[in-house]
């Protein structure tokens, strides 16, 4: 072996090595500040009590609670469409690539519009269309087609990887298209759905700008009781406003408690959708 | 098609003595009725055409040989019997596929329900992620209703008829995926049966198992004869020997290079054949064929 060939069968493990240690140290950092500065804060009484004078005092508990509905709509809206284009891209158009493609090129397009210009339009529709005043389910449908695009190609790739063979064998039996899709594309791809569901919301329960315009307060909310004029507290919301505006020493520690919060919310959702991945891989390779 | 047909019927007149001289034996092959019949049947995917021009017939409860080169369209052939050709993108099928003298390929005819009449079995088995029950009642409890007594019912019947019941009746719910690859074959074969099909598709059934596992499915074959059509394609000439009634030999014509029927005979008769034996003299040995 030369020494050139000797010094890059060198190089390129210490490269790659050092390029993953520093992604890691970014977020071993970004978790520590958080934990240093947040976790004082964090108790069971900061959890389950209102916010009190503008943040320095109280807790977090309708942020949470808004937080989730958010997440909840946004799921129920996205899933029944992500499922619909899954089906349509990987099943109904499987004989007619050029229309798959053009399907393709629409959820990359969603996926890449900024969250500011959903807020925008959510404000334009939701606000100045239908009248809503600010509201949780605007909110809901802005993140809801905000992550469907994830939930969509994460299905798409797991109908697409079911097996041939499986389809075959069905169609063999004599079962209709749509016993099929229920029996084996469904069956075989559920994992998909609840991974791309997860994924998807672990980013909407972070998103600031789109429920900016449309959905979240800072304080004077609880919880929704109708459509109209049904604001919401909410986590990334409530961290923006602390963040900018307070100079109280108290909020500041607050602030930080409520960041390792969502932080810990987020991470739940990737945590929970890990070993259905795993198990995707997995099965991949067995295939 | 038939007038070429020459030769006994298998199990009548033995394999070996069999082989008589082509003016004596040919009332003995004569078919009395027909299950399914193959008239000028092309196919083409995209811009190559598959088969040409092909005919033939099969009659009930007999077992069907479909045996050539590789690349003949042997399995080509076999999906247009129950229309899985059209799963294939870019497919075009031409000419006449009749079950029981209805033309299969006419619109008017649900190609699921006749799935469930013309069942099929593949090459590599096909194992659902779920239990052996699961896989058992797979097509048979989408395809009709059944209360949890003939479910089981269902399951004992199909598993016995596919000589399985035996090695798996204390575990119907531990994983197909489990058993070994005979044992899938013939779980295959069990749900296949479960749909009580009157014809069954048999795509080189025996080509990924083992000489014992190829064994039990050919000795199944045979007693599936007594009530059910079998058609069989199969490159393995001494298995196409010992179970099939009848055999159609396709081969790519030498113009075109889409398939064609070369001979279509009795078993004995196809294995005397001089069609028979031009063919497959470059494959196998003397002995094979003998």
């Amino acid at each position: 072996m030369t020494v050139s060939r000797r010094i890059l069968r060198l190089l390129l493990p210490a490269a790659a090595g050092l390029c993953a240690l520093a992604a890691l140290s970014a977020v071993a950092f970004i978790l520590g500040v958080l934990l240093l500065r947040g976790l004082g804060s964090v108790d069971w009484v900061f959890l389950t009590t209102d916010t009190k004078a503008a943040g320095a005092a109280g807790g977090i508990i309708f942020q949470i609670l808004g937080t989730l509905i958010l997440i909840a709509t946004a799921l129920a809206v996205a899933v029944p469409p992500a499922l619909a284009i899954g089906l349509t891209r990987v099943v109904f158009l499987q004989n007619r690539p050029r229309a798959a493609r053009a399907v393709d090129a629409l959820l990359h397009a969603i996926n890449g519009v900024p969250s500011i210009v959903f807020g925008i339009l959510g404000l334009l529709i939701f606000l100045k269309f239908f009248d809503w005043g600010k509201s949780w389910l605007a909110g809901g449908i802005l993140l809801g087609v905000m992550v469907l695009p994830t939930l969509a190609v994460s299905l798409v790739e797991r109908l697409a990887a079911v097996p041939r063979k499986y389809i075959e064998a069905a169609a063999g039996l004599g079962l209709t298209r749509e016993q099929i899709i229920s029996a084996v594309w469904l069956q075989q791809s559920w994992t998909g759905l609840i991974t791309g569901s997860l994924l998807g919301l672990a980013r909407a329960a972070g998103e600031t700008a789109p429920i900016l315009f449309v959905t979240a307060v800072f304080s004077g909310a609880t919880m929704p009781d109708g459509i109209r004029d049904s604001p919401l507290l909410a986590l990334p919301y409530h961290i923006f406003v602390l963040a900018q505006d307070t100079f109280n020493e108290d909020a500041r520690a607050n602030l930080w408690g409520a960041a390792l919060v969502l932080v810990m919310l987020v991470t739940c959702f990737n945590l929970a959708s890990l070993p259905l991945r795993l198990n995707l891989h997995e099965e991949s390779r067995h295939v | 098609m038939f007038e070429k047909s020459i030769g006994s019927h298998r199990g009548t007149e033995g394999t070996e003595e069999g082989r008589k001289p082509e003016t004596l034996s040919v009332s003995l092959c004569e078919k009395k009725s027909t299950i399914l019949s193959v008239k000028n049947l092309c196919v083409a995917i995209g811009r190559t055409t598959i088969l040409d021009k092909i005919s033939f017939e099969v009659a009930p409860r007999t077992v069907f040989g479909l045996v050539g080169p590789s690349g003949a369209g042997k399995s080509t052939l076999l999906r247009c019997l129950n229309r899985m050709i059209e799963m294939t993108p870019g497919s075009r099928v031409s000419g006449r596929v009749e079950f029981h003298g209805s033309n299969i390929n006419s619109p008017t005819v649900d190609a699921d329900a006749l799935r469930a009449r013309i069942g099929m079995i593949f090459q590599q088995p096909v194992i659902f992620p779920t239990s052996i029950e699961g896989n058992v009642l797979f097509g048979v409890s989408r395809l009709r209703r059944l209360s949890r007594r003939e479910a089981a019912g269902v399951v004992e019947k199909s598993l016995r008829e596919a000589s399985l019941w035996n090695e798996v009746k204390d575990r119907l719910r531990s994983p197909g995926q489990a058993l070994s690859l005979g044992q899938q074959q013939r779980l295959c074969l069990a749900r296949t049966l479960a749909t009580d099909p009157e014809v069954i598709l048999m795509d080189e059934p025996t080509s990924a198992l083992d000489a014992r596992s190829s064994e039990a499915i050919e000795s199944l074959i045979l007693r599936l004869k007594a009530s059910r059509t079998v058609v069989l394609v199969t490159h393995n000439l001494g298995q196409a020997r010992r179970v099939t009634d009848w055999v159609a030999c396709l081969c790519p014509s030498e113009s075109s290079g889409a398939g064609e029927v070369l001979e279509s005979a009795c078993c004995d008769a196809f294995f005397g054949s001089e069609a028979c034996r031009s063919v497959f003299r470059t494959l196998v040995d003397d002995e094979a064929l003998s």
